[in-house]
């Protein structure tokens, strides 16, 4: 039924732009605006902007819309959003997948590899030897321990919903950790800042790339590999016998793009652009940082990003 | 004095009976949960499962509902492209310029100048200063085009609220029908946490700022259509017969003796609209409103605290701006003009404006910083806020980390375990009975049903944990909140201070509470109670104040000739007076704090707040809205209960 | 007296309760006090009839909550009367539907309230201009009317203040010049001076008086003062508990009152300004004249000829218009009249 809403309204909008003269050949196609999304944390919003403006200097009229992280991909399969820079396999896989299932396009993959794991700030090293080794970790839980855990250590963990089952596998793997859910990414961010400045033992999510590898020094914590689906899927598998969720999340996970299938349509132009367009970790860092430390505003860090990257860029127009 | 001694003796007798009857359901209901394993947990396979059919009905409402070739998403879509028009008209006005024509938006210098016109048109040079220097600050703090784009959304939601508000009014004093359907809607809805109402319209209208101007205008729109039945029911008779005299027709007198003449009461409506609307600007922001809502949260996300401060600021200077102009406004008494008066000075304030107007703009084409203040010109001490918060928590941990450990592990743990721990038939049955007790059969019932629809819509555990954490802040609140009320009932001094506070309290963005209430808590229990503390301590403080300012003076001279002592005074006469007044304070508390829940859930809980932000990313309506539906019903057991006994007290004590 | 009768009401009942109209019907419209009270139903006004005759002011009176206030809102029809027969002008007003009802209260009817009324966002003109503005009439007309009637009342000049810049005086003489800008045949007025101070109140009723003088209206005024009934009615009706107790002129209920209740307002009034020679005269002369110096005439009220009558020694014949004589009075009926039969 959606579908062929979408099918209609796409025929619609692709039968319009043919009547209005406008012909595929000169850019912009249409004056209707490329939508693109939005998100709340830094390095997407950043490179949004880069995007954006990118569109912008071919002559495009681009808004931007905010969006949250699962729902939007229903959104742009039913093109009300139009493109998406930054799809994290970690949290968003199966709303990413839901969404292609609805008619959403698959607009490439980038270089940058993500991680979403345990992490703990490089000053726990010198109280806890032998890290980043999960085992190590373990054996000296009660550095991590509060008044209501004690004496196991606690782990701050990530928003319930996020797909993430960590007391499962504190569970499997027999740890001497409680793990507690925040509302939300500020707070664990909040958690670890007070943590930092008292030099207090914390072990919380984290994930890469974002901008607390820049503020903060640490690192991930190693568990045992996955081994594609086999830890999730195989009681047997790894070292309980009894349980899934027996290992850590893969250590490189992949970052995708995600489009409005009418926009090869619509924009073919601005299309091509958005199918080339590649980032490093790097590259996103570095756009974080712009923000996160040097407290440009996003729009501003991605004037700079441009102007430092024009290379880059005209590789994309080609 | 046998006629004395023998109704002391029956009294004594029926407040025993009163304990036995609560110890026989308590004890009732214990038993049960020994024998019945249901009785403790409600059987997961009885639970109904309404919230599934909620969402899927949702869904099919949003994608394929409709008639023949219309769709119900054809119509959502008319609409949101209805209220995009006047949208995309104040943008243009206030920050986008409309390039085509080649024509720029209003200059800073303007709006602020044009802030400050309007302020001495309405309320002279004290409130035209003010509301220009209000914002100033919005122009040197380089918050602008947030600003703008916040105020844009504010500018179209706030007619259309009080239009839609004004004519659901009108209709529930039209209607008997109409009454009986809007009015217990209304009561649901301002008990129920605006981030629920979010849910859904998400679902039919997507995300952006067309529908995020909606969740407001629905959250903003209750109290006009209060304030218009309000004022049309209180427009004299004399007056309104001499309308219907005067050979009005129905409409005739609605609209030129009516409302007219309710148009005090009316405008502290569209007053009430503006506030609400604002309110609703860091919430909206998470269904996709750009501006400052959503530049605070993003500044939160990164620990910014200090930016997210002047963000907050930002929100509240609009607010007490745009509520000074509308209260100046409705406060306003017409008054002849003059006949002698030059038509120019007539017109002194629009001319004052064109004038303004055509100066910033002649200035900006000169140097865009009229305009719009660049970046280097603005100020922001949002970094010393952040370096004075951690070396705060910092230095204060050690000293805060023990009381944080000892409440927690020796007073919130038991406390919770308590609460999960009580059977559901405890629970229902000691509600009804007070119910029954306070109110009678219909309090009762009304509860009793609310406590089973919790029940088996399967929100009892969440629910549980929500009743924990606003019992744990409630009585903190009144801890804190009754001895402050005290101390400003005293002291006209402390009382402009503290009621000061209060205001500001309650319209800065309660989420900026969260940050630092996590970096020196950690997050856990307490936390969330100590957010909840900051907003939903206001009412407490508030009607304590207001109860004991209230005690009539009759009263405290008789109790200061019968030879008081200013303490008997105040708890043996002003307190036990006070009494009512102060129980609607906590009443207003619980509400507050039950509203507050769902945005502690940012710290990380699994109350029925959790419930409503978790349903949010996801689209789950069922779940979102049925875990708002339980915060309502838990606020709405609350109120009748304590109304219940306001109300007697009240009568006995023969006040009001 | 005219016998032009211009508002008739017949067996009026207005009962307030859960289903009042039933309840009529039940009692075959005509229920006991003790049906009242048993079913909890409250009669505001009870079976009332009367006439109103064109030309005349007639004044109820009565204390709060007698109906007097609830019959003029039944002929206004501001409130339905539960039962019962009105007609204006021989026409049954309560058939009327309300688009015929707004027809009337357009070019018929004008009232005065006790509180004014006024409508606080519009100025004097625009108030008193207001009733011509409903009608469609045109702003030119409309406010060269309504500045004739802020003129007859004595504004000009006020034209463009707002009521709260007004004093009570000044404010209920807009709602009359309001209520006589259609220039209505009936003019309603419901306790106008009451919420006056008695100083501007004795100015108001002289100049309602002067008022009717000149314009002739057909009244019905409301009040609960006695005295100023006394002073202004051509006839007075006297409610009480919802029931028309007495309906006479002020002299007839002075003299004859119909029982305690009456009797009761009748002690206190004024009655040297209301009873009239020919009221209290008894027969004497067949036909013959008198001399103009030794008779007192018959219309003249007992206060100015009291001293008159006191100071004669034998009975001083009343004469009429032509100098005939139609009675006389003595010391004794002077002094019973003046100060009631069982004055010491």
């Amino acid at each position: 039924m959606i579908k062929r809403a979408i099918k209609t309204s796409a025929a619609i909008l692709f039968a319009a732009s043919m009547i209005t003269g406008v012909s595929a050949q000169t850019v912009p196609e249409s004056d209707d605006p490329i939508i693109i999304v939005q998100n709340n944390w830094t390095s997407q919003l950043v490179l949004s902007n880069v995007v954006g403006k990118v569109l912008e200097g071919m002559g495009y009229t681009v808004e931007y819309k905010p969006s949250d992280s699962q729902l939007q991909f229903t959104a742009i399969a039913n093109g009300d959003m139009h493109f998406q820079i930054e799809a994290w396999e970690g949290s968003m896989k199966s709303a990413y997948e839901k969404g292609l299932k609805e008619g959403m396009v698959d607009a490439g993959t980038h270089d940058a590899v993500t991680r979403e794991e345990w992490w703990v700030p490089s000053y726990v090293a010198e109280k806890c030897p032998g890290l980043p080794d999960w085992k190590a970790l373990d054996k000296c839980a009660s550095i991590f321990a509060t008044a209501e855990t004690k004496p196991k250590g606690r782990f701050v963990g990530p928003p319930a919903d996020w797909g993430k089952n960590y007391a499962e596998r504190v569970e499997a793997l027999k740890m001497n950790f409680v793990a507690i859910n925040v509302g939300q990414a500020a707070t664990l961010w909040a958690e670890l800042q007070s943590a930092y400045d008292r030099k207090e033992p914390i072990v919380l999510f984290n994930w890469t790339p974002n901008f607390i590898e820049a503020k903060f020094k640490g690192m991930f914590i190693d568990f045992p590999d996955p081994d594609g689906d086999k830890c999730a899927t195989d009681k047997s598998w790894g070292m309980n016998p009894d349980m899934v969720n027996d290992c850590g999340a893969p250590k490189k996970a992949w970052l995708k793009k995600a489009a409005w299938k009418g926009l090869a349509k619509q924009f073919p132009a601005a299309w091509g652009v958005m199918q080339k367009i590649n980032f490093s970790n790097a590259q996103i860092a570095a756009a974080s940082v712009m923000v996160d430390v040097d407290g440009l505003s996003p729009e501003e860090a991605a004037e700079k990003w441009i102007s430092e990257n024009a290379g880059l860029i005209a590789s994309w127009k080609k | 004095m046998s006629d004395i001694t023998l109704h002391n003796n029956s009294s004594l007798a029926q407040k025993y009976s009163v304990v036995l009857q609560f110890a026989a359901v308590i004890a009732f209901g214990v038993l049960l949960a020994n024998l019945w394993q249901g009785a403790s947990r409600w059987p997961a396979e009885w639970v109904i499962p309404l919230k599934l059919w909620l969402t899927e009905f949702f869904n099919w409402l949003g994608k394929e509902a409709g008639i023949g070739d219309y769709k119900f998403r054809d119509l959502t879509r008319a609409i949101a492209w209805f209220l995009k028009q006047p949208l995309t008209w104040t943008e243009y006005l206030l920050y986008r310029g409309v390039r085509s024509w080649g024509m720029p938006p209003l200059p800073w210098v303007a709006i602020v100048v044009g802030i400050g016109i309007v302020g001495h048109w309405i309320g002279g040079w004290r409130l035209a200063l003010f509301s220009a220097a209000c914002f100033l600050y919005l122009a040197i703090f380089g918050l602008w085009k947030d600003s703008m784009r916040t105020l844009s959304i504010v500018l179209v939601s706030v007619p259309v609220a009080a239009i839609i508000g004004l004519f659901l009014g009108i209709w529930v004093t039209r209607s008997k029908r109409a009454a009986s359907i809007i009015t217990p809607m209304f009561d649901l809805m301002q008990a129920t946490p605006h981030m629920a109402y979010l849910v859904p319209i998400v679902v039919l209208f997507g995300f952006g700022q067309v529908p995020a101007m909606m969740a407001t205008v629905i959250f903003a729109m209750p109290p006009m259509a209060r304030c218009t039945i309000l004022g049309l029911q209180t427009v004299p008779s004399d007056i309104i017969e001499s309308g219907a005299m005067s050979g009005c027709t129905p409409r005739q007198l609605l609209w030129k003796v009516e409302i007219p003449s309710a148009h005090q009461t009316l405008m502290l409506g569209v007053n009430q609209v503006i506030m609400q609307t604002l309110a609703m600007v860091v919430i909206a922001s998470l269904v996709g409103a750009s501006g400052l809502g959503q530049k605070l949260l993003f500044s939160l996300q990164q620990l910014r605290l200090g930016a997210a401060v002047e963000q907050g600021l930002a929100i509240v200077l609009i607010a007490v701006v745009l509520d000074r102009l509308s209260q100046a406004l409705a406060h306003r008494q017409p008054q002849h003009m003059e006949v002698k008066q030059t038509w120019a000075r007539r017109h002194r304030h629009i001319l004052a404006f064109i004038t303004v107007l055509v100066v910033s703009y002649a200035l900006a084409k000169y140097s865009s910083a009229w305009a719009i203040l660049p970046k280097k010109m603005t100020i922001t001490l949002g970094r010393d806020m952040d370096y004075a918060l951690r070396w705060f928590s910092k230095e204060a941990y050690p000293y805060i980390s023990p009381v944080r450990d000892f409440i927690t592990v020796e007073m919130l743990i038991p406390l919770r375990n308590f609460f999960l721990w009580l059977p559901w038939p405890v629970v229902l049955g000691t509600v009804m009975l007070a119910g029954w007790r306070l109110g009678g059969a219909s309090v009762a019932g009304l509860t009793g049903y609310l406590v089973a629809m919790i029940i088996i819509t399967g929100f009892w555990v969440p629910a549980m944990l929500t009743v924990y954490l606003v019992f744990s802040s409630v009585i903190i609140c009144v801890l804190i909140g009754v001895p402050i009320g005290i101390w400003s009932a005293r002291n006209d001094r402390v009382a402009r201070f503290v009621m000061g506070a209060c205001d500001t309290l309650q319209t800065f963005p309660s989420f900026i509470y969260l940050i630092p209430v996590i970096m020196l808590f950690k997050v856990g229990d307490l936390s969330n109670i100590l957010a909840i503390l900051a907003y939903a301590s206001v009412p407490a403080v508030r009607y304590t104040y207001l109860g004991l300012i209230r005690v009539p003076p009759v009263i405290n001279e008789a109790a200061l000739t019968n030879g008081c002592t200013p303490r008997q005074k105040l708890w043996k006469v002003e307190l036990p007076v006070a009494l009512p007044e102060i129980m609607l304070g906590i009443n207003q508390t619980i509400m507050m704090a039950l509203a507050m829940t769902a945005i502690t859930a940012l710290i990380g809980s699994r109350d029925l707040g959790q419930e409503i932000y978790r349903a949010l990313p996801t689209a789950d309506t069922g779940r979102g809205l049925l875990a708002g539906l339980s915060i309502a019903a838990i606020g709405i057991i609350a109120d009748r209960l304590i109304s219940a006994w306001a109300k007697k007290r009240k009568e006995a004590l023969g006040v009001e | 007296m005219t016998t032009d009768i211009q508002i008739k009401c017949r067996n009026v009942w207005k009962v307030f309760g859960p289903t009042p109209k039933a309840f009529m019907q039940r009692h075959n419209n005509n229920p006991s006090a003790q049906n009242l009270s048993d079913e909890g139903y409250i009669g505001a006004v009870q079976d009332v009839s009367f006439d109103v005759h064109a030309g005349e002011i007639l004044i109820i009176m009565g204390l709060s909550g007698s109906g007097k206030s609830t019959i003029i809102r039944c002929i206004t029809r501001l409130n339905d009367p539960t039962s019962g027969e009105i007609e204006l002008e021989g026409e049954d007003l309560l058939a009327a539907s309300p688009e015929e009802l707004v027809e009337l209260r357009r070019h018929k009817m004008g009232m005065v309230f006790q509180n004014f009324g006024l409508l606080p966002h519009r100025s004097v003109l625009s108030n008193v201009a207001f009733p011509l503005e409903v009608q469609g009439m045109s702003v030119k007309d409309r406010e060269k009317r309504a500045r004739e009637m802020i003129d007859l009342v004595g504004l000009g000049g006020r034209e463009e203040y707002f009521p709260r810049e007004l004093s009570g005086g000044q404010q209920q003489r807009v709602g009359i010049a309001r209520s006589l800008a259609v220039e209505p045949d009936v003019w309603f007025l419901d306790e106008p001076f009451s919420a006056l101070d008695p100083l501007i109140r004795a100015e108001m009723q002289d100049e309602f008086l002067r008022l009717q003088k000149m314009l002739k209206k057909t009244i019905v005024f409301i009040t609960h003062d006695f005295e100023e009934a006394t002073r202004l009615a051509d006839r007075i009706g006297i409610m009480k508990d919802g029931r028309m107790v007495q309906m006479g002129t002020p002299e007839e209920l002075i003299l004859h009152p119909a029982d305690d209740y009456v009797a009761a307002f009748a002690q206190n009034a004024p009655r040297d300004r209301i009873v009239s020679a020919k009221a209290i005269m008894e027969p004497a002369g067949d036909g013959q004249k008198s001399q103009p110096e030794n008779s007192v005439p018959a219309n003249a009220k007992i206060g100015t000829i009291a001293a008159q009558i006191i100071g004669a020694d034998t009975a001083v014949p009343v004469v009429d218009d032509e100098g005939i004589i139609v009675g006389q009075i003595s010391r004794q009926i002077m002094s019973d009249a003046l100060f009631g039969t069982d004055a010491p």
